[in-house]
């Protein structure tokens, strides 16, 4: 078998575009998804009981339905039931931020709920308020304690964007679509492709490790 | 300041925290059933008796971690007020020290020294860095600031949190157990420190099974059984002429021979 990787070398300009959408779209995903799902986290835990209900049926629909599913009705069906037409990026950015907020949420709720009550106990003691209580001595806490997992989301979220190309968001996995078919080189594309997903992973992944193995004595109680 | 009238340390004064019949309840479990108590200023009171008889619930109920079921808690005259926003105020004058130390782990000693002041007193930070500065040296650990309680023994976590407590400016200590989570080899310093504290003219509340504590330092003992209190005198008394039954029995268990 005989591989030409010519076709990648004569169109990199147009997969390196590409590959700053996939970058650009999981940035805004999870600075988007992670403001989000501490909102819905928060609310989730602390939040009056009229508001739990309907926050725990997002985050258990969000997590019960395929991204994929979310990401087509956000782009085909949400523009005929409002009138209002998103983008493909940004409709695949809201598609993402649902889906992935909602784990967010449980990752952060998963993070309070760990921390022992003496903690509380103790703040309490002090005289301070609910809200000093969260804000001083949870939330900081619960943040060190949920690295490993958010760790894992972020690679998720990254790999998870490859789907946008369903929708024809020019990201990596819609540039090689379009050069592998061009050229007839599916081997050489999207070989080049999983690589350049590794390459942006793997860092990053190591790098949540690393960090959260410096930081991990800060939220044990 | 032994008060001829009553026997006991500022006797004749009001008392900075009075139980009248205190009840609590945890579902059907009566764990206090009606203790009357009082503790006068500058006064080291030691809460001793078996466990589950109720004295660390007692000690909850003094700064309404715990909100009794029945009779009152009165903190200098007045009885604990009834809502939460009320009830900050009041926890801001009672210092509290754990047996799980409960240092925040996110924050230095010196952060954990000055968090109170700072977020719930509004202080200036940088006079209430000052201030930790020299509660953590008057516990013994001025060098130990820049660390997270991660990086101290159990003992040096308890004398942060003593100092922590002592940050607010408290007009009592409460103490739940403070050394019963504790090396042998590091109980002593913690108790020091507590001694110290006691010599200064704090007012001190102690659950301890530290016995030879009690009997050195407390100037009262209530003895627990049960969620009452049994029997209650100056060291002495409890420890060399109890009366009760019950408290010679838990005396004996302990290896106290008086």
């Amino acid at each position: 078998m005989d591989f030409d990787f010519s076709p990648i070398l004569d169109n990199w300009r147009f997969l390196v575009q590409g590959l700053l959408i996939t970058i650009e779209l999981s940035v805004a995903t999870i600075v988007a998804a992670t403001l989000v799902g501490i909102a819905l986290g928060l609310g989730r835990v602390y939040g009056p009981g009229w508001l739990r209900v309907p926050l725990t049926f997002y985050v258990d629909s969000m997590r019960a339905i395929p991204v994929l599913v979310v990401l087509v009705w956000t782009f085909f069906a949400f523009p005929l039931v409002t009138g209002v037409t998103l983008p493909p990026f940004w409709a695949a950015l809201a598609a993402l931020t649902l889906h992935i907020s909602a784990f967010v949420s449980e990752i952060l709720r998963a993070g309070l709920n760990s921390i022992r009550p003496g903690q509380v106990r103790a703040a309490r003691a002090l005289g301070m308020s609910g809200a000093q209580i969260v804000r001083k001595i949870l939330f900081p806490q619960a943040v060190v304690r949920m690295l490993p997992a958010y760790g894992s989301l972020l690679s998720v979220t990254i790999k998870d964007t490859a789907i946008a190309s369903v929708i024809a968001v020019p990201e990596l996995m819609r540039q090689s679509e379009t050069i592998a078919a061009q050229n007839y080189a599916p081997i050489e594309v999207f070989t080049t492709a999983m690589l350049a997903y590794f390459l942006i992973l793997f860092p990053v992944t190591r790098a949540v490790e690393a960090f959260y193995r410096r930081v991990a004595h800060l939220g044990r109680s | 300041m032994e008060s001829t009238v009553t026997g006991r340390k500022n006797g004749d004064q009001p008392p900075v925290v009075q139980y009248d019949g205190v009840v609590k309840r945890f579902g059907s479990l009566t764990v206090l059933n009606g203790v009357s108590a009082r503790v006068n200023k500058g006064e080291v009171v030691c809460l001793i008796g078996p466990s589950g008889s109720g004295k660390s619930t007692l000690l909850r109920c003094t700064n309404a971690l715990e909100i009794a079921d029945g009779g009152r808690v009165v903190f200098e005259g007045q009885p604990l007020p009834k809502t939460e926003a009320e009830l900050r105020h009041v926890r801001r004058r009672m210092g509290m020290v754990f047996q799980n130390f409960e240092l925040f782990p996110h924050m230095t000693a010196l952060e954990n020294v000055a968090v109170g002041p700072i977020t719930i007193l509004g202080a200036d930070p940088a006079e209430a860095r000052a201030k930790a500065q020299a509660l953590l040296e008057k516990v013994g650990l001025g060098a130990k600031g820049g660390n997270h309680p991660s990086a101290l023994s159990g003992g040096q976590q308890q004398r942060v949190a003593i100092a922590r407590a002592l940050a607010m400016d408290p007009d009592v200590m409460l103490f739940d157990e403070p050394t019963s989570a504790l090396d042998p080899e590091t109980i002593g310093e913690v108790l020091n420190v507590m001694k110290r504290l006691a010599e200064e003219g704090m007012t001190m509340v102690v659950v301890t099974h530290e016995m030879s504590f009690a009997r050195r330092v407390a100037n009262w003992i209530l003895v627990f059984d049960e969620g009452r209190v049994i029997e209650e005198g100056p060291p002495a008394q409890i420890f060399d002429a109890p009366t009760h039954a019950r408290t010679q029995s838990f005396l004996s268990h302990l290896g106290w021979n008086g």
